[in-house]
């Protein structure tokens, strides 16, 4: 792991040393993602305080740990140097598949989940490092190959890169990351430059699969997706409301939200959450609860703060020093743009519930950790930034 | 898209790390994929916020409206329903606690719903989950209401649903109060009885503001004073979470159970039994005998004592009953839910006489006085009207004519009444009360039927018909007026009519509430009893003959009821007169009496049927005998009843 360099003084004092390691941070983004965890801790603990009798910390307490190993794993993504990582590509994505497919194997023995590790009183969910795993991995495949662009093949290869082990966390089931993994692949195709026909065929393969896996295939009598899937895919365009479990989750979360109103029920007042009317209210709905308690005040603090982090990783992109800094930086930022738009459209009801959690806010070890890490990366592009003002 | 990023590969890149100080050219095309990338995130960011300021600004109130009705449960606590006693004070219907079983169909939602109920069908006893999914799914629309399921759970029961919560969420045990009859079958039909709010009444008890799931009066004493019964149901609404459990954080509002007011009947328990029994006694002593009914009324205020119909039924089958036991009581075939004292409709055969008498003096057709010679038989218009039996009793007067219940007297009287102008005979009948409903306070009162050439006309209208059959004849008045033919009576009117008689000539509306009083015994309202309709303009004088043929009829050497009534003692004498209601060929007549005591100071009037038992004075009086020997102001000792003979 190279570090960017320090000035090299004959005793560099301690003092230096943190100057140094402080230099050229972008604190800007620092400041929101701070901004936004310290939201997150608030209303995890506020929320959960009453799920487990006797432990009102239970929740608060692990997301606290999570996001102090979080915190070290920026630190040290920040110093990665993604140039030398992503010679390792090749490596690091069978790593990936073979991670996968230990969970599954695992999952398939004990007639367990398919999703995690259970590692002492935690459980890890090897898909969640996956993401950041995928886009080093399409990143430097592709720039390995770059003289190839634009022909069929590498287009192929990344894709295949990119859907096998999306396949696997399909299987998972885990419909929500599945989708991340294809929304990072079409992320570096697109900065790459692949010819917009290839989109286009894509795009018509995709409308044909989704056309297949809802309606054609169902009617022919195979059952791609389970119930509970489709039921949550297709809760949001309001049928069936009250009668699935899926079509409930999201009319308690339009309550909570839409009683938050302007500036919200504060921590105590907001039933919807602190009732269980809402259910997984410090997971995938937490941005419901957080507009309950906060109102469109909260709620669109949150929004912007999320605004501000994309917009600092663009201006990150734009000025990165190498072709793998540009596209880690776009993939993450189309994959945290991905996950705060369809989750927070779930819970206001204009996206389906894919059960993506959202960054930085929801509770959760491997997702917060990853997140943290992407945000690392980030921190590292920009540091190593070119002088040049883009 | 056909510009690309175009720098060396690994070589370059390297370099650039580095070195630190070369910066790739950032070309157009990836400065413009660049830019697109962030405009469709910050525009997908930008739809977000636009739907957020609709949910929470624009909608906001109707949302924090939702998450109220979420929040707040108000759970209805049931307040008793006030007593039922007798004029003495006796209790007829009290209450006991009971346990309802509740499901609030807003904890069941999705495949719970079915899932719990399937359950729940299980353990109930004749109720399938269809059922079950209906009435909860009716329940559905209605807001803070639960739907009750079972009433009047069995222990074993309440207490295995209350052990298996989890297995049964939504389902819940409630405190209720169930009727209790500590009479049995005391006054049953006058009682009614109670139930839950049927789908077809709910909307319009809901607006008198009833909840949905209320118990309410049904028949009877229940029903007609449902409103003074009632107690007006407590609330309390609280904070619940989404298992619909008591978050205690905050009672919102609570208000306390009313009980209802208590209502006082004019009954008389030992007169009630007393004619119960009776009739019980007469039907199942006369083999063919279907049924029978009596009232028993003061004549001078028109309080009932007591009403009864037979067969009857045990009031505490409908609270604590199986439901085929319910069912059975409901699809007897005896008809053993019918009132018959005022809903059942007889000709009044003899009974009806004193009425024609009266009719006959008021319109100068006879007097009281004149002789009129009554052989065994008459011939009217080329047709035979014969004497009970073919009887002669030769020169009568009215009082004779009335104590040996002469026929053939009344006939004459009848070709009198066909002459006249009118319908003076019907006209007469109608103000005795006869033919339309008293307006007793308890609901199933028929009107009867007081035929008329306007009836004939209109109910033998149309084929097959002819105009002969709509013709009034004069056979028609002459059956009227001994009380044959189309005529149609309750007891009820009778006794009214009886009453009439016994008092001097006013008509009473019969009432059966006498006072409305708070839990502690406190008089808070007065009925109805004692309201007269109408006095009869009949001169005292004939009035005098008829209760002198009354009384001769149940006390003189000829009269028709001696053998039932010569015995008793003087200040007990009754006046009355049998019947013998004649059905059509080949049924047994129904047996009538409808007398009243002591006959120089009425105190008690009263009307027995007793159908298909034959001749008035065999069945008919020994029950009116043993019913004013039951009352306090005219009691003595029931033996001194005599059995009766065939006489009309």
């Amino acid at each position: 792991m190279t570090t960017i360099a320090p000035p090299r003084g004959a005793r560099a004092g301690f003092g230096d040393r943190i100057r140094s390691a402080l230099a050229g941070l972008d604190w800007v983004l620092l400041l929101a993602v701070a901004a936004i965890t310290g939201f997150s801790l608030f209303v995890i603990g506020r929320s959960t305080e009453g799920d487990i009798e006797g432990e009102p910390r239970f929740y608060l307490d692990r997301q606290i740990l999570f996001v102090a190993v979080g915190v070290v794993a920026m630190l040290v993504a920040m110093r990665v140097n993604l140039d030398h990582v992503s010679r390792w590509a090749w490596a690091l994505w069978f790593g990936l598949l073979g991670a996968l497919a230990v969970v599954f194997a695992l999952g398939e023995a004990t007639r367990g989940s398919h999703r995690w590790i259970d590692i002492g009183p935690f459980s890890l969910q090897p898909s969640e490092f996956g993401k950041v795993v995928l886009i080093v991995v399409l990143a430097g495949i592709a720039l390995q190959r770059i003289d190839k662009v634009g022909t069929v093949r590498y287009t192929l290869l990344l894709t295949c890169l990119a859907l096998i082990p999306a396949a696997v966390v399909f299987l998972q089931p885990d419909l929500g990351t599945s989708l991340v993994y294809a929304v990072v692949l079409a992320a570096i195709l697109f900065l790459v430059g692949v010819p917009w026909t290839h989109f286009a065929v894509y795009g018509s393969i995709l409308a044909v699969l989704l056309l297949s896996v809802l309606w054609l295939l169902p009617a022919a009598g195979f059952k791609v997706l389970e119930d509970y899937q489709v039921e949550r895919l297709t809760a949001f365009v309001g049928a069936d409301r009250d009668t699935s479990d899926a079509g409930y989750q999201l009319d308690q979360s339009k309550t909570a939200i839409g009683s938050g109103g302007t500036l919200g029920k504060g921590p105590d007042g907001a039933t919807q959450a602190n009732n269980d009317f809402l259910p997984e209210h410090h997971t995938d709905f937490i941005f419901a609860v957080t507009s309950e308690m906060f109102g469109f005040a909260g709620g669109g603090l949150l929004i912007l703060l999320y605004a501000l982090i994309l917009w600092r990783g663009l201006r990150t992109m734009a000025r990165a020093s190498s072709q793998i800094d540009m596209l880690v930086a776009g993939a993450i930022l189309a994959m945290l743009a991905f996950q705060v738009f369809v989750n927070i459209g779930m819970t206001v009801g204009i996206m389906p519930i894919t059960g993506i959690p959202l960054p930085l806010m929801s509770y959760g070890g491997s997702q917060t950790i990853t997140t943290l890490i992407a945000v690392g990366l980030l921190l590292g592009i920009h540091r190593r930034r070119s002088p040049i003002p883009g | 898209m056909t510009t690309r990023a175009r720098p060396p590969r690994r070589t370059g890149l390297r370099a650039g790390a580095s070195t630190g100080g070369w910066a790739p050219a950032l070309t157009p095309g990836t400065a413009m994929r660049i830019a697109v990338l962030g405009g469709i995130a910050l525009a997908l960011l930008g739809l977000l916020l636009v739907r957020l300021w609709f949910l929470q600004v624009i909608s906001g109130e109707e949302y924090a409206q939702a998450a109220e009705g979420n929040r707040l449960r108000t759970v209805v606590t049931e307040a008793p329903r006030g007593k039922i006693i007798d004029r003495n004070g006796e209790l007829l219907v009290g209450n006991r606690t009971g346990t309802d079983l509740v499901v609030d169909p807003r904890e069941l939602t999705g495949e719970r719903r079915q899932q719990v109920l399937n359950r729940l069908a299980g353990k109930l006893e004749g109720v399938t989950p269809a059922d079950l999914e209906k009435r909860v799914d009716a329940g559905e629309s209605r807001p803070f209401e639960s739907v009750v399921v079972a009433q009047n759970v069995r222990p074993a029961l309440a207490y295995y649903l209350a052990q298996r919560e989890r297995q049964f969420p939504g389902v819940r045990l409630r405190d209720s109060y169930l009727r209790t009859y500590p009479e049995g079958r005391t006054a049953a039909h006058i009682l009614g009885g109670t139930g839950k709010i049927s789908a077809d009444e709910v909307d319009g008890y809901r607006s008198r503001g009833y909840e949905g799931n209320e118990t309410v009066g049904k028949g009877g004493v229940e029903q007609e004073y449902e409103s003074v019964l009632r107690g007006a149901p407590g609330s309390y609404t609280r904070e619940v979470d989404a298992s619909g459990e008591p978050t205690g954080r905050e009672i919102v509002s609570s208000r306390a159970p009313r009980p209802g007011r208590d209502v006082q009947l004019t009954i008389d328990s030992p007169t009630q039994r007393a004619l119960q029994d009776a009739i019980e006694e007469q039907v199942s002593l006369n083999g063919l005998s279907t049924g029978g009914a009596g009232v028993a009324l003061d004549p001078n205020t028109g309080e009932v004592l007591a009403m009864a119909s037979y067969p009857d039924y045990d009031p505490s089958v409908f609270v604590n009953g199986s439901q085929k036991q319910i069912q059975d009581v409901i699809s007897d075939p005896e008809n053993r839910l019918l009132d018959r004292a005022i809903g059942g409709s007889y000709p009044a055969g003899s009974t009806f006489k004193p009425i024609s008498a009266s009719a006959g003096l008021q319109d100068g057709f006879i007097t009281a006085d004149e002789l009129v010679d009554s052989p065994s038989e008459i011939e009217l218009y080329k047709t035979i009207f014969p004497n009970f039996r073919k009887h002669s009793h030769g020169y009568v007067n009215l009082p004779t004519a009335l104590e040996v219940s002469s026929d053939t007297y009344f006939y004459q009287l009848g070709d009198e009444f066909y002459r006249a102008q009118g319908s003076p005979l019907q006209e007469e009948a109608r103000t005795f009360g006869l033919g339309g409903r008293t307006g007793l306070d308890v609901p199933g009162e028929i009107d009867g039927l007081i035929p008329d050439p306007a009836w004939k006309r209109k109910n033998f209208a149309g084929a097959p018909f002819t105009d002969l059959d709509r013709s009034w004849k004069p056979g028609d008045t002459i059956n009227l007026t001994v009380g044959q033919g189309y005529l149609g009576v309750t007891p009820l009117q009778m006794a009214v009519a009886y009453g009439a008689i016994a008092n001097g000539g006013t008509v009473y509306t019969p009432s059966i509430g006498r006072r409305v009083l708070d839990p502690n015994g406190r008089e808070l309202q007065e009925l109805s009893s004692g309201k007269p309709t109408h006095s009869i303009d009949v001169s005292p004088d004939h009035l005098a003959s008829i209760r002198e043929g009354l009384y001769m009829a149940a006390n003189g050497g000829g009269g028709t009821s001696t053998a039932v009534f010569g015995n008793l003692p003087p200040d007990r004498r009754v006046a009355g007169k049998t019947g013998t209601a004649e059905q059509v060929e080949g049924k047994e007549d129904h047996s009538w009496f409808v007398g009243y005591a002591p006959y120089d100071d009425p105190k008690i009037v009263v009307a027995v049927v007793i159908e298909a038992a034959g001749t008035g004075s065999s069945a008919a009086a020994p029950t009116v005998c043993k019913t004013i020997a039951a009352y306090s102001e005219t009691s003595f000792d029931p033996g001194l009843c005599g059995d009766g003979a065939e006489a009309n």
